[in-house]
């Protein structure tokens, strides 16, 4: 199928009423939770992933990319109005967008940043399209050394990158790899730490894992919060930038756009770190720098663009590869596996009407943002007079019951609990879920693979070395490790120098302490192996014992 | 032990279906009915796990056969997905609970035999009492288009030059598949390096990318597309007679490979142990009108209907079979 063929089926899928009626309702809830701080897309799709299992795969899918992107729009209301990022890849424009409210400039902050955010939807959607399909050839060579590098490029890359304190990560990341060993031992068949538990057979869910550490944490941290209705003082008018704002914001979004997508396909990319990379430039190609921090629509327009543009391409990895690029990525692939479909390379092949019908849903859901954020902005302000406590209590009846709804499984309820109270511990520690739950789901596609490699080659290492593919990410590998080395060194040095505004306020409020609501790169597969081998095993009577 | 807990296992099924058919008979007479025993159940609903998720083959089948049961028997039907523990989850569940055929379940020799085997689970497949086969799932080995394989001759001809270096994919470690491997190392020594996978799909990405030179793979529908699209080569196939619809391909026991048929899946009906008699053939012959329908045939795959149809005798005698060759492999 070419790729007009395949964006025809696209659009006859997406445009169908049931899945134009779910778009809407995913980039409408994306847009509610960008807003409501603290519950950010990865808290959100957690909680209603169990609530896809019964709509068909396209459509939860659909329905879930809309709310990962429709809260990069969100997230950038409270940012600019109340310099409280909704969600945490908003957090670079609280640097000058509210510096810009405070200026009485918050209707073009937000106006360009829809635009932006549309325009750079759209440019990654567009890449998408063309890139995703040759990606996927060229992935159905991909062998088990090819998947030992990428899982590992994976980890390393959440780790070092878009987290505070890389040894935290570190930590987490290792107890991640460990979790996932738990359960049948894929290569051997044997179970290991189950503690004679049938229910731990399998290892324990991802579904419920992600749903304590992210939702449940995340609930109970929150509630912890002294509760303050937000008012909102600024005014928002003149929501269409003016000719000037376009001039000053057109090389920043074409950057963005560009910047975003490619960052978006390296794993454990994503939201912040495409917002972060987007200002920084912006701030270095500036002929004044010093203007950013106080209202440069350029610092706006930028990373907004460049979030956006992230949260579209990384889908790329996860379609073509099976390889979730980030946590909410690893929810989208949970919920396939639930839905028995493994993405991966033969995906595009074999369900065109799920590949092609989420691109296609991503060029209307954008088209729709754009429509609902700029007359909008002021009713989704309202939003945050809700009560934390109420939002709490109802989102963890969701979560107990959907939990439960996964495998009918009342242990998995324990997961979560417990999960629940492990993830609201390490967010007052400032250690963050995100690489624990990357790692858990990589670490057994890591492992599995790694084995696998050895199988096949005998037990010689150089395999990982000899062939082009893994050869090129592991030297790949060394060099992120030594750029992030330079970078975190000159990063140390800059700081010495008067922090960016907002940072430390924000800090304070605690919102942002995580740098990234999608910090992880993060697959799912841990679910995968356990779905999938439910699945598929069951698909045909895998019978594992 | 396990002969004489398979003794005391028939001595209970049968004082338990004796019970039964009393009881059986008491409700009859009381309600007037005219019916033989058989007419008296069901009364209620019937619940049928399904050891796996949802949207897999299993589920299909049990949801399949479960419809039908369901417009047959006049009682409705609740299919229950309890995936988890390589299956043991659901069949603890269908062993704990009571043996009035209001609990029924899918069972494999995966989930009866290999299971118990490999992991303490606290049942043997003598906890169940057999109802009948749904649906039988062959085996097939199959290679690339490209491969350098082009018949069976070939492909075994380059594993006895070369032993060990030709790599075949298998869905899992301790899949049905995975031992069939093991045993053509041991009984005919023919030695290949099994590589575990996580099931069909990702087994036909490693296939179609050449990163393993073979694949002993269930052929679910999946891979009967596969197959028709010329994708996958199929050389052998697991049966002991050849599949009608792949009528160039032979067995292992044509090649000289005896024995090597319980590579397939077997998806079977089963209550708990000590399921009365009549139930029992009130379900087997239910089940037997339902597979002869032609829409449940099409909804579950006609090459997967046997075509002569498999009461609740010849599915135990196929988790015995299993049972006997496992046994010394895993237990």
């Amino acid at each position: 199928m070419g790729i007009l063929e395949g964006i025809g089926t696209g659009f006859s899928v997406a445009l169908d009423p049931t899945n134009l009626l779910y778009v809407f309702l995913g980039v409408l809830i994306g847009t509610v939770i960008g807003v409501l701080p603290g519950l950010g897309p990865t808290a959100t799709i957690a909680l209603l992933l169990p609530l896809t299992y019964e709509i068909e795969p396209v459509t939860a899918v659909i329905l879930l990319a809309g709310i990962y992107y429709g809260s990069m729009y969100g997230g950038t209301i409270t940012s600019v109005l109340l310099q409280l990022p909704g969600e945490a890849a908003s957090v670079v424009t609280t640097f000058d967008g509210y510096q810009m409210a405070k200026q009485g400039r918050a209707g073009p902050a937000l106006g360009i940043a829809a635009i932006g955010s549309w325009i750079g939807g759209t440019v990654s959607v567009i890449g998408l399209t063309l890139l995703a399909p040759p990606l996927a050839d060229l992935a159905v060579e991909f062998g088990a050394p090819e998947y030992v590098a990428l899982t590992a490029l994976g980890i390393l890359l959440v780790t070092y990158l878009g987290t505070r304190h890389p040894v935290k990560s570190l930590c987490m990341a290792a107890l991640g790899l460990l979790l996932a060993t738990m359960g049948q031992d894929l290569i051997t068949g044997t179970t290991r730490f189950t503690f004679g538990q049938i229910s731990l057979f399998d290892g324990l869910d991802f579904v419920a894992v992600a749903m304590g550490l992210f939702g449940v944490g995340e609930i109970l941290y929150n509630v912890e919060q002294t509760e303050k209705a937000q008012a909102v003082k600024s005014k928002i008018k003149n929501i269409w930038p003016t000719k000037a704002d376009f001039r000053a914001s057109g090389w920043p979004i074409a950057r963005g756009s560009v910047m975003g997508f490619f960052i978006g396909v390296l794993p454990g990319g994503g939201g912040v770190i495409s917002s972060l990379a987007s200002y920084a430039t912006e701030k270095r190609v500036a002929k004044d720098p010093t203007r950013f921090g106080k209202g440069a629509i350029e610092g706006v327009a930028g990373p907004e663009t460049a979030n956006n543009a992230s949260s579209t391409s990384a889908f790329i990895p996860l379609l073509t590869l099976g390889i979730p690029a980030n946590v909410v990525l690893a929810l989208i692939f949970g919920a396939l596996l639930v839905q028995g479909i493994t993405p991966g390379p033969q995906l595009i092949s074999q369900e065109p009407e799920i590949f092609w019908g989420v691109i296609a849903s991503m060029y209307i859901g954008n088209l729709m943002l754009l429509a609902l954020n700029i007359p909008l902005v002021g009713f989704f302000v309202q939003l945050l007079r809700v009560r934390a406590g109420i939002l709490a209590a109802f989102a963890l009846l969701v979560t107990m019951a959907g939990v439960f709804s996964v495998n009918n499984d009342p242990f998995d309820m324990w997961v979560v609990l417990i999960f629940g109270i492990v993830g609201w511990l390490m967010k007052k520690t400032g250690f963050e879920p995100g690489p624990l739950v990357l790692a858990f789901v990589l670490g057994s596609i890591l492992e599995t693979n790694f084995r696998r490699a050895m199988l096949t080659s005998g037990g010689e290492f150089s395999i990982f070395f000899t062939r082009p593919m893994s050869g090129t990410l592991f030297a790949l590998m060394a060099l992120v490790i030594i750029i992030s080395t330079v970078a975190g060194i000159r990063r140390r040095r800059q700081r010495s120098r008067p922090a960016t505004p907002g940072e430390e306020d924000l800090a304070a409020t605690g919102t942002t302490a995580e740098p990234e609501g999608t910090p992880g790169a993060e697959n799912t597969d841990g679910t995968a192996t356990d779905e999938a081998s439910a699945q598929s095993d069951s698909g045909v009577g895998r019978d594992r014992s | 032990m396990r002969i004489s807990s398979g003794i005391a296992g028939v001595a209970l099924v049968g004082l338990l279906a004796a019970c039964g058919g009393d009881d059986g008979g008491d409700t009859t007479t009381a309600t007037g009915g005219g019916g033989d025993d058989a007419a008296a159940y069901p009364t209620e609903s019937i619940r049928m796990l399904v050891p796996y998720g949802a949207g897999g083959p299993t589920d299909l089948t049990t949801r399949t056969v479960g419809a039908c049961l369901e417009e047959e028997l006049g009682q409705t039907v609740v299919v229950e997905n309890l995936p988890g523990g390589s299956g043991a989850l659901a069949t603890t569940e269908l062993v704990g609970a009571e043996a009035d055929g209001y609990t029924l379940s899918l069972v494999t020799a995966g989930t009866m035999v290999l299971t118990p085997l490999a992991n303490e689970v606290g049942y043997t497949k003598d906890d169940i009492t057999p109802v009948g086969v749904m649906t039988e799932v062959p085996s097939v080995l199959a290679v690339g288009d490209n491969s350098p394989y082009a018949s069976a001759e070939d492909f075994f001809a380059a594993v006895e030059a070369e032993p060990g270096t030709v790599n075949v994919g298998t869905p899992g470690a301790s899949t049905p598949q995975a031992i069939e491997l093991q045993r053509l190392a041991e009984e005919h020594g023919v030695e290949v390096t099994a590589v575990p996978f996580n099931g069909n799909a990702e087994m036909t990405t490693a296939l179609l990318g050449g990163n393993v030179d073979a694949v002993l793979i269930n052929a679910s529908s999946d891979v009967v597309q596969n197959i028709e699209s010329g994708a996958f080569v199929p050389l052998v196939a697991s049966p002991e007679e050849r599949l009608s619809w792949l009528p160039d391909t032979p067995t292992f026991t044509e090649l000289g490979y005896d024995g090597l048929t319980l590579s397939g899946s077997t998806f079977g009906l089963a209550g708990p142990a000590g399921l009365p008699d009549d139930v029992v053939s009130t379900l087997e012959d239910t089940l037997q009108t339902c597979l002869e329908k032609p829409e449940v045939q099409e909804q579950l795959g006609e090459e997967y209907v046997l075509e002569e149809f498999a009461g609740a005798e010849e599915l135990a005698e196929v988790l015995d079979r299993t049972q006997e060759v496992y046994e010394p492999i895993l237990g």
